[in-house]
């Protein structure tokens, strides 16, 4: 088996209005990681996750699943499609029908499975998204929160290997964030590939494994998140830098050098829990 | 929306939609059969009087849902009613002619409409609209119809929920605060409208097929419980409804 999972090489898309959004795009997305992908608006996040399933191909270069080209026949679509799995950003405009069980059922639906475990797979998907009790609701009545798992619940149904999301935490308020983070934590602890675009630099840096920058439809970083994000030209790009990486900096500066378990804090709780240690330690000497 | 918030809260909202939609038929078919105006009522009567207190409806609520259809129906029995009269032997060519003899008719044509509508009203009050798209489905009914019924549907909130928001924007900066603006806004929450309609199918094209979607779009049924003591109670009702209505004079 191999280390990576998913990626692309040299791959250039341009849009029919011109705009080009991928530009020589070159990455590798590793298996059973959480990949935080990075950029401006514009930067090309959306295009890549399009051609991660199959539905946009580019004009040069490949993408290419563990070592094999994308297969883009009907057949190799649908395999592809039921391996990757793909939430938009906007629950709006991806939610077919007003029954949330029966949208939940669509994606299984099409891959022709029975009646049967298409149910299965329904109601453990709600239930994996803490949605079972809503599910006779119709989903106009949903809040945009509850929308948004039922698109991620959508998804599960088809049990796919690697969970894309777009901007998953848009919209949502701190609350519900949480909760997603939570769904999202299991999901990983099952060995689920995640990749998740995000603009939020402290989310970023608290959940993630693995970072990708892009710049204009190319690639500007890739690799381990606290590295990634504390490279000058890519805090320069994303114009700045997690608080929780600044917060411990300047604390090192003071003679503070605080640790969670010998590593640098990546979160806001960690960083708390740090800097009491750090007391803590003090005290005692 | 007041016919969603019933279909969704009322009493008999757990029972099989099948039940139901049979019981609706019968009411049609009953409504069709009646052979007095009389007759027509009675089954009118009785299908609302079932909705209002079977379903647990509120009957005001009942009213301001039936009142557009009531309307349209009186209207149009007040147009068969009337006719306009192009003989030469009136004043001005043409007169009003109020065709009397008719009456009888037009009455039994009415009450017959009333029956249809309270039938009608039976389902449409007590279950979900996408419980009685998955019942046409059970029914094998043409997809391509469904398909566009369940995307219409889903569709007709995410716009409603559009206009409100331009709608309001629009508000914020004065838009509707004289009668040009009014009508400058309108048009360009139309030309707006058209924008975002083409833009959510580009976009709902593009779910469809990373859900893995070829073609017709297919959902799983809801798995209601078919149970025998809702479907006999149908069965009896329904038919004792359409032997009612076809045994009276």
């Amino acid at each position: 088996m191999t280390d990576f999972i998913l990626s692309l090489k040299d791959v250039s898309y341009r849009y029919p209005d011109g705009t080009s959004a991928l530009n020589d795009c070159s990455l590798t997305i590793r298996r059973g990681m959480r990949t935080a992908v990075l950029g401006a608006n514009g930067a090309g996040k959306t295009t890549m996750f399009l051609h991660l399933n199959g539905i946009l191909r580019s004009s040069t270069g490949h993408v290419r699943w563990e070592e094999t080209p994308l297969d883009y026949s009907r057949d190799g679509m649908r395999k592809l499609r039921s391996r990757v799995g793909l939430v938009f950003q906007n629950p709006d405009s991806q939610l077919f029908s007003a029954s949330v069980r029966e949208d939940v059922s669509f994606g299984p639906m099409n891959l022709g499975l029975p009646k049967k475990i298409v149910r299965e797979r329904v109601e453990k998907a709600l239930l994996a998204v803490g949605m079972a009790e809503s599910a006779d609701k119709p989903v106009h009545n949903l809040s945009y929160g509850q929308k948004k798992r039922v698109c991620i619940a959508g998804v599960l149904a088809m049990r796919p290997e690697v969970l894309v999301l777009d901007e998953p935490m848009a919209g949502l308020d701190a609350a519900m964030q949480e909760e997603l983070t939570v769904v999202l934590e299991h999901l990983h602890a099952a060995g689920m590939t995640i990749i998740i675009a995000t603009h939020d630099l402290d989310f970023a840096y608290g959940w993630a494994d693995e970072a990708i920058v892009l710049q204009r439809g190319r690639l500007l970083a890739q690799g381990n998140v606290a590295e990634v994000l504390l490279k000058p030209d890519v805090q320069t790009e994303l114009g700045s830098s997690p608080i929780v990486a600044e917060i411990t900096s300047s604390l090192a500066l003071t003679g503070m050098a605080v640790r969670v378990n010998g590593y640098l804090p990546r979160s806001r709780s960690e960083l708390l829990k740090a800097i009491s240690e750090f007391h803590r330690q003090e005290n005692e000497q | 929306m007041l016919t969603e918030q019933s279909a969704y809260t009322n009493r008999w909202r757990q029972i099989s939609p099948v039940a139901k939609g049979f019981v609706s038929i019968c009411g049609m078919v009953a409504a069709f059969a009646a052979g007095s105006p009389r007759t027509a009522l009675l089954v009118a009567l009785i299908l609302s009087l079932a909705t209002v207190l079977g379903a647990n409806i509120p009957p005001v609520r009942y009213l301001r849902v039936a009142a557009p259809a009531l309307f349209f129906l009186l209207a149009s029995g007040l147009s068969l009613l009337a006719s306009l009269d192009f003989s030469y032997n009136s004043t001005f060519g043409l007169s009003l002619h109020l065709a009397e003899s008719e009456l009888p008719r037009i009455f039994q044509v009415c009450c017959r409409s009333l029956a249809c509508l309270t039938a009608l009203l039976f389902l449409a009050l007590t279950t979900p609209l996408t419980d009685i798209i998955s019942l046409m489905r059970r029914c094998k009914l043409p997809e391509t119809l469904l398909d566009l019924m369940t995307l219409s549907y889903r569709t007709l909130f995410v716009l409603s929920e559009a206009v409100h928001e331009t709608v309001t924007a629009q508000s914020a900066r004065l838009g509707y605060a004289s009668l040009t603006l009014s009508l400058r806004s309108l048009g360009g929450l139309v030309a707006n409208l058209a924008v975002q309609v083409w833009q959510r199918s580009q976009a709902l094209h593009l779910a469809a097929l990373a859900r893995g979607n070829d073609g017709a779009l297919r959902f799983l049924e809801p798995d209601y419980p078919d149970s025998p003591r809702a479907i006999s109670c149908a069965v009896i009702s329904g038919v004792l409804l359409v032997v009612l209505a076809v045994y009276l004079p």
